[in-house]
Protein backbone atom coordinates (compact mmCIF):
# COMPACT_ATOMS: atom_id res chain seq x y z
CA UNK A 1 0.00 0.00 0.00
CA UNK A 2 1.52 3.42 -0.71
CA UNK A 3 0.04 7.10 0.26
CA UNK A 4 1.19 9.93 -0.65
CA UNK A 5 0.08 13.65 0.46
CA UNK A 6 1.98 14.45 -2.43
CA UNK A 7 2.01 18.01 -4.26
CA UNK A 8 3.69 16.50 -7.47
CA UNK A 9 0.40 16.37 -8.63
CA UNK A 10 1.55 12.46 -9.73
CA UNK A 11 -0.94 9.69 -8.19
CA UNK A 12 0.44 7.49 -6.04
CA UNK A 13 1.89 4.49 -7.75
CA UNK A 14 3.49 6.78 -10.81
CA UNK A 15 5.14 8.70 -8.08
CA UNK A 16 6.19 5.15 -6.57
CA UNK A 17 8.15 4.65 -10.09
CA UNK A 18 10.17 7.94 -9.60
CA UNK A 19 11.10 7.57 -6.00
CA UNK A 20 12.75 4.44 -6.84
CA UNK A 21 14.85 5.89 -9.69
CA UNK A 22 15.72 8.30 -6.91
CA UNK A 23 16.55 5.57 -4.74
CA UNK A 24 18.73 3.47 -6.86
CA UNK A 25 20.50 6.52 -8.34
CA UNK A 26 22.51 8.26 -6.05
CA UNK A 27 23.39 11.09 -9.03
CA UNK A 28 19.53 11.79 -8.95
CA UNK A 29 18.86 11.95 -5.79
CA UNK A 30 21.60 14.73 -5.39
CA UNK A 31 20.19 16.39 -7.76
CA UNK A 32 17.09 16.32 -6.40
CA UNK A 33 17.86 16.90 -2.82
CA UNK A 34 19.80 19.78 -3.61
CA UNK A 35 17.14 21.98 -5.66
CA UNK A 36 15.39 21.23 -2.80
CA UNK A 37 17.55 22.63 -0.25
CA UNK A 38 18.57 25.46 -2.73
CA UNK A 39 16.06 26.07 -4.99
CA UNK A 40 15.11 28.23 -7.02
CA UNK A 41 18.59 27.13 -8.93
CA UNK A 42 19.92 26.75 -12.59
CA UNK A 43 21.08 23.22 -14.27
CA UNK A 44 24.29 25.38 -14.06
CA UNK A 45 24.24 26.03 -10.56
CA UNK A 46 23.93 22.28 -9.80
CA UNK A 47 26.77 20.98 -12.67
CA UNK A 48 29.04 23.25 -10.61
CA UNK A 49 27.61 22.67 -6.80
CA UNK A 50 27.65 19.00 -7.30
CA UNK A 51 30.41 18.40 -9.77
CA UNK A 52 28.13 16.04 -12.01
CA UNK A 53 29.07 16.05 -15.68
CA UNK A 54 27.11 18.62 -18.15
CA UNK A 55 25.00 16.01 -19.80
CA UNK A 56 23.75 14.11 -17.06
CA UNK A 57 22.33 16.69 -14.75
CA UNK A 58 20.21 18.33 -17.97
CA UNK A 59 18.97 14.74 -18.67
CA UNK A 60 18.22 14.54 -14.86
CA UNK A 61 16.32 17.74 -14.28
CA UNK A 62 14.82 16.47 -17.46
CA UNK A 63 13.57 13.31 -15.55
CA UNK A 64 12.73 15.12 -12.28
CA UNK A 65 10.56 17.88 -14.41
CA UNK A 66 8.95 15.23 -16.20
CA UNK A 67 8.26 13.35 -13.24
CA UNK A 68 6.76 15.94 -11.47
CA UNK A 69 9.55 16.31 -8.76
CA UNK A 70 10.77 19.16 -9.62
CA UNK A 71 9.29 22.18 -11.78
CA UNK A 72 10.34 25.81 -13.21
CA UNK A 73 9.40 28.23 -12.08
CA UNK A 74 11.30 30.77 -14.35
CA UNK A 75 10.50 30.42 -18.05
CA UNK A 76 13.11 32.07 -19.32
CA UNK A 77 17.01 31.10 -19.88
CA UNK A 78 18.31 30.41 -17.95
CA UNK A 79 15.60 28.36 -16.23
CA UNK A 80 15.51 27.60 -12.83
CA UNK A 81 13.81 24.92 -11.11
CA UNK A 82 12.16 24.41 -7.49
CA UNK A 83 11.79 20.95 -6.54
CA UNK A 84 8.63 19.21 -4.52
CA UNK A 85 8.82 17.73 -0.90
CA UNK A 86 7.47 14.07 -1.12
CA UNK A 87 6.54 11.92 1.21
CA UNK A 88 6.01 8.45 0.63
CA UNK A 89 4.68 6.15 2.86
CA UNK A 90 5.07 2.06 2.10
CA UNK A 91 3.42 -0.48 4.25
CA UNK A 92 4.60 -4.35 3.66
CA UNK A 93 3.84 -6.82 6.15
CA UNK A 94 2.83 -5.07 9.18
CA UNK A 95 5.86 -2.47 8.56
CA UNK A 96 5.74 1.02 7.47
CA UNK A 97 8.31 3.15 6.48
CA UNK A 98 8.15 6.24 5.01
CA UNK A 99 10.50 7.69 2.18
CA UNK A 100 11.20 11.34 3.03
CA UNK A 101 13.92 14.19 1.36
CA UNK A 102 16.06 13.57 4.20
CA UNK A 103 16.15 9.56 3.48
CA UNK A 104 16.73 10.47 -0.19
CA UNK A 105 19.62 13.02 0.83
CA UNK A 106 20.98 10.32 2.85
CA UNK A 107 21.08 7.91 -0.20
CA UNK A 108 22.38 10.87 -2.37
CA UNK A 109 25.93 10.82 0.01
CA UNK A 110 26.33 7.02 -0.34
CA UNK A 111 28.35 7.89 -3.48
CA UNK A 112 31.06 10.16 -1.48
CA UNK A 113 30.67 8.53 2.23
CA UNK A 114 31.03 4.98 1.73
CA UNK A 115 30.01 4.48 5.62
CA UNK A 116 26.70 4.88 4.34
CA UNK A 117 27.57 2.80 1.38
CA UNK A 118 28.39 -0.21 3.11
CA UNK A 119 25.43 0.00 5.86
CA UNK A 120 23.11 0.03 2.94
CA UNK A 121 24.11 -2.82 1.55
CA UNK A 122 24.72 -4.59 5.05
CA UNK A 123 21.24 -3.62 6.04
CA UNK A 124 19.19 -2.26 2.93
CA UNK A 125 17.19 1.07 2.43
CA UNK A 126 15.00 -0.09 5.26
CA UNK A 127 17.87 -0.31 7.54
CA UNK A 128 19.06 2.87 6.39
CA UNK A 129 15.66 4.38 6.80
CA UNK A 130 15.67 3.56 10.80
CA UNK A 131 19.09 4.40 11.73
CA UNK A 132 18.12 8.14 10.00
CA UNK A 133 15.69 8.09 12.56
CA UNK A 134 18.20 7.47 15.17
CA UNK A 135 20.25 10.17 14.05
CA UNK A 136 17.81 12.62 14.55
CA UNK A 137 17.88 11.33 18.05
CA UNK A 138 21.84 11.35 18.15
CA UNK A 139 21.77 14.98 17.16
CA UNK A 140 19.07 16.09 19.46
CA UNK A 141 20.92 13.87 22.59
CA UNK A 142 18.36 12.14 23.12
CA UNK A 143 19.91 8.81 22.47
CA UNK A 144 23.58 7.78 22.09
CA UNK A 145 25.46 4.88 19.93
CA UNK A 146 24.93 2.45 22.87
CA UNK A 147 21.66 2.58 23.54
CA UNK A 148 20.89 2.50 19.43
CA UNK A 149 23.01 -0.91 19.03
CA UNK A 150 21.10 -2.43 20.98
CA UNK A 151 17.84 -1.21 19.87
CA UNK A 152 18.88 -1.63 16.19
CA UNK A 153 20.92 -4.78 17.08
CA UNK A 154 24.14 -3.42 15.63
CA UNK A 155 27.71 -3.44 17.67
CA UNK A 156 28.27 -0.32 19.58
CA UNK A 157 31.11 0.73 17.27
CA UNK A 158 28.70 -0.04 13.76
CA UNK A 159 26.09 1.95 15.33
CA UNK A 160 28.20 5.25 16.02
CA UNK A 161 30.09 4.79 12.57
CA UNK A 162 26.50 4.89 11.29
CA UNK A 163 25.31 7.68 13.41
CA UNK A 164 28.18 9.70 13.11
CA UNK A 165 27.99 9.48 8.96
CA UNK A 166 24.30 10.15 8.86
CA UNK A 167 24.51 13.38 11.10
CA UNK A 168 25.05 15.94 8.64
CA UNK A 169 21.77 14.89 7.22
CA UNK A 170 19.75 14.80 10.31
CA UNK A 171 20.94 17.87 11.20
CA UNK A 172 20.15 19.32 8.22
CA UNK A 173 16.73 18.02 7.63
CA UNK A 174 15.70 18.68 11.55
CA UNK A 175 13.78 21.30 10.96
CA UNK A 176 11.84 19.75 8.38
CA UNK A 177 11.15 16.54 10.93
CA UNK A 178 10.02 19.39 14.09
CA UNK B 1 46.48 21.50 38.68
CA UNK B 2 46.51 18.00 37.01
CA UNK B 3 43.48 17.52 34.52
CA UNK B 4 42.68 13.83 33.40
CA UNK B 5 41.20 13.09 29.47
CA UNK B 6 38.51 10.55 29.01
CA UNK B 7 37.98 9.55 25.44
CA UNK B 8 35.25 7.56 24.26
CA UNK B 9 34.20 5.46 21.12
CA UNK B 10 32.79 7.90 18.96
CA UNK B 11 36.52 10.57 18.91
CA UNK B 12 38.21 7.16 17.60
CA UNK B 13 35.10 6.40 14.94
CA UNK B 14 35.29 10.43 13.92
CA UNK B 15 39.17 9.99 13.07
CA UNK B 16 39.04 6.67 11.43
CA UNK B 17 38.62 6.62 7.18
CA UNK B 18 40.63 6.30 4.67
CA UNK B 19 41.82 9.94 5.48
CA UNK B 20 43.66 10.24 8.56
CA UNK B 21 44.32 13.46 8.96
CA UNK B 22 42.29 14.11 11.94
CA UNK B 23 43.69 11.08 13.22
CA UNK B 24 47.18 12.54 12.49
CA UNK B 25 45.99 16.14 14.27
CA UNK B 26 45.21 14.55 17.28
CA UNK B 27 47.77 12.01 17.72
CA UNK B 28 50.34 15.24 17.35
CA UNK B 29 48.11 17.61 19.29
CA UNK B 30 48.89 14.87 22.14
CA UNK B 31 52.33 14.28 21.74
CA UNK B 32 53.49 18.13 21.93
CA UNK B 33 52.10 18.14 25.34
CA UNK B 34 52.53 14.95 26.33
CA UNK B 35 49.05 13.82 27.27
CA UNK B 36 47.10 10.44 27.35
CA UNK B 37 43.69 9.87 26.65
CA UNK B 38 42.38 7.30 28.95
CA UNK B 39 39.70 5.28 27.79
CA UNK B 40 36.94 3.09 29.80
CA UNK B 41 37.34 -0.71 29.65
CA UNK B 42 34.25 -0.87 28.17
CA UNK B 43 35.11 1.55 25.48
CA UNK B 44 38.44 -0.32 24.83
CA UNK B 45 35.91 -3.72 24.23
CA UNK B 46 33.79 -1.82 21.98
CA UNK B 47 36.75 -0.59 19.94
CA UNK B 48 37.89 -3.80 19.15
CA UNK B 49 35.09 -6.18 19.00
CA UNK B 50 33.18 -5.68 15.85
CA UNK B 51 35.33 -7.51 12.89
CA UNK B 52 32.19 -6.57 10.53
CA UNK B 53 33.17 -3.00 11.42
CA UNK B 54 35.86 -3.02 9.26
CA UNK B 55 33.99 -3.02 6.08
CA UNK B 56 33.52 0.65 6.83
CA UNK B 57 36.25 2.98 6.14
CA UNK B 58 34.97 4.86 9.76
CA UNK B 59 35.74 1.25 11.25
CA UNK B 60 39.23 1.25 10.34
CA UNK B 61 40.91 3.24 12.73
CA UNK B 62 44.21 2.82 13.96
CA UNK B 63 43.79 3.33 17.61
CA UNK B 64 46.44 0.67 18.16
CA UNK B 65 48.96 3.06 17.04
CA UNK B 66 47.98 5.49 19.85
CA UNK B 67 48.46 2.70 22.35
CA UNK B 68 52.09 1.82 21.43
CA UNK B 69 52.87 5.65 21.23
CA UNK B 70 51.26 5.48 24.86
CA UNK B 71 48.81 8.50 23.92
CA UNK B 72 45.73 6.50 24.57
CA UNK B 73 45.59 4.60 27.64
CA UNK B 74 43.17 2.18 28.98
CA UNK B 75 42.12 3.62 32.38
CA UNK B 76 41.78 1.62 36.05
CA UNK B 77 39.43 -0.84 35.83
CA UNK B 78 36.02 0.71 37.49
CA UNK B 79 35.95 0.40 41.29
CA UNK B 80 32.40 -0.53 42.08
CA UNK B 81 32.74 -1.06 45.57
CA UNK B 82 33.58 2.82 45.99
CA UNK B 83 30.61 4.12 47.34
CA UNK B 84 30.87 7.40 45.14
CA UNK B 85 31.54 5.68 42.11
CA UNK B 86 28.34 3.13 42.16
CA UNK B 87 26.20 5.95 43.30
CA UNK B 88 27.17 8.46 40.83
CA UNK B 89 26.74 5.27 38.21
CA UNK B 90 23.18 4.64 39.14
CA UNK B 91 22.12 8.47 39.11
CA UNK B 92 23.91 8.70 35.74
CA UNK B 93 21.84 5.21 34.52
CA UNK B 94 19.06 7.41 36.04
CA UNK B 95 19.61 10.14 33.80
CA UNK B 96 20.67 8.81 30.59
CA UNK B 97 16.84 6.70 30.44
CA UNK B 98 14.97 10.26 31.57
CA UNK B 99 17.06 12.31 28.94
CA UNK B 100 16.59 9.75 26.04
CA UNK B 101 13.33 9.02 26.99
CA UNK B 102 14.14 5.06 27.76
CA UNK B 103 13.05 2.60 30.73
CA UNK B 104 15.76 2.68 33.07
CA UNK B 105 16.19 -1.45 32.04
CA UNK B 106 17.38 -0.62 28.91
CA UNK B 107 20.93 1.05 29.69
CA UNK B 108 23.69 -0.48 30.57
CA UNK B 109 27.42 -0.41 32.34
CA UNK B 110 29.14 0.70 29.31
CA UNK B 111 26.76 3.69 29.30
CA UNK B 112 27.61 5.05 32.19
CA UNK B 113 31.25 4.19 32.63
CA UNK B 114 32.19 7.41 31.25
CA UNK B 115 30.82 8.94 34.00
CA UNK B 116 32.01 6.62 36.64
CA UNK B 117 35.91 6.66 35.43
CA UNK B 118 35.42 10.62 35.64
CA UNK B 119 34.00 10.19 39.10
CA UNK B 120 36.90 7.72 40.04
CA UNK B 121 39.57 9.92 39.19
CA UNK B 122 38.54 12.79 40.83
CA UNK B 123 37.85 11.11 43.90
CA UNK B 124 40.97 9.52 43.95
CA UNK B 125 42.83 12.73 43.61
CA UNK B 126 44.26 11.74 40.44
CA UNK B 127 43.23 14.88 38.76
CA UNK B 128 41.99 18.18 39.94
CA UNK B 129 39.93 18.23 36.43
CA UNK B 130 38.72 15.75 34.24
CA UNK B 131 37.55 16.46 30.81
CA UNK B 132 35.25 14.66 29.07
CA UNK B 133 35.71 13.59 25.07
CA UNK B 134 32.47 12.29 23.69
CA UNK B 135 29.66 11.87 21.00
CA UNK B 136 27.80 10.69 23.80
CA UNK B 137 25.53 13.94 24.69
CA UNK B 138 23.19 11.88 27.26
CA UNK B 139 26.73 10.98 28.87
CA UNK B 140 28.47 14.05 28.71
CA UNK B 141 25.81 15.55 30.11
CA UNK B 142 25.12 13.03 33.13
CA UNK B 143 28.66 13.85 34.05
CA UNK B 144 28.32 17.63 33.91
CA UNK B 145 25.20 17.56 35.95
CA UNK B 146 25.96 15.16 38.45
CA UNK B 147 29.18 15.30 39.79
CA UNK B 148 28.79 18.77 40.56
CA UNK B 149 26.00 17.34 43.10
CA UNK B 150 29.11 15.37 44.64
CA UNK B 151 31.13 18.16 45.08
CA UNK B 152 33.01 18.64 42.39
CA UNK B 153 32.03 21.81 41.29
CA UNK B 154 33.57 23.31 38.18
CA UNK B 155 35.45 20.19 37.93
CA UNK B 156 34.03 18.21 35.23
CA UNK B 157 33.84 19.51 31.72
CA UNK B 158 32.25 17.64 28.33
CA UNK B 159 33.72 18.69 24.89
CA UNK B 160 31.16 17.26 22.44
CA UNK B 161 33.81 15.86 19.29
CA UNK B 162 32.48 17.24 16.14
CA UNK B 163 33.84 16.98 12.84
CA UNK B 164 35.24 20.56 12.77
CA UNK B 165 36.37 20.26 17.08
CA UNK B 166 38.67 17.37 15.52
CA UNK B 167 39.52 19.63 12.04
CA UNK B 168 40.74 22.55 14.30
CA UNK B 169 42.35 20.40 17.22
CA UNK B 170 45.36 21.44 18.22
CA UNK B 171 47.83 21.44 21.85
CA UNK B 172 46.55 24.66 23.29
CA UNK B 173 43.44 22.06 23.32
CA UNK B 174 45.75 19.61 26.36
CA UNK B 175 47.19 22.88 27.91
Amino acid sequence: MAQSPSRSGQPPIQQLQTVADLLETPALARIYAYILRHGPTTVSEIIDELDIPQGTAYDYVQNLETAGLVEKTREQRPYEYDAESIALTLSADGETQTITPALIAAVARREKDEDIDVYIERHGLDGLAVALEYAYEYVDGTVNHRIAARELDLSPLEAEIILQALEPVATEYADAVA
Amino acid sequence: MTTVYIADTGVFVRCGGPNKDKFQRLRRALRQTGVSLRVPQRVYEELGGDPAADEYPSGNIPYPNGFEEGWIVVADELDYTSPLVSTVMDEARRFIANETDRDEDITEKADTALVGLAAQVLDTGQADHVVLLTTDKPAGRAAETLLPQHGFDDRIEFRYVSVEYLETITADEFR
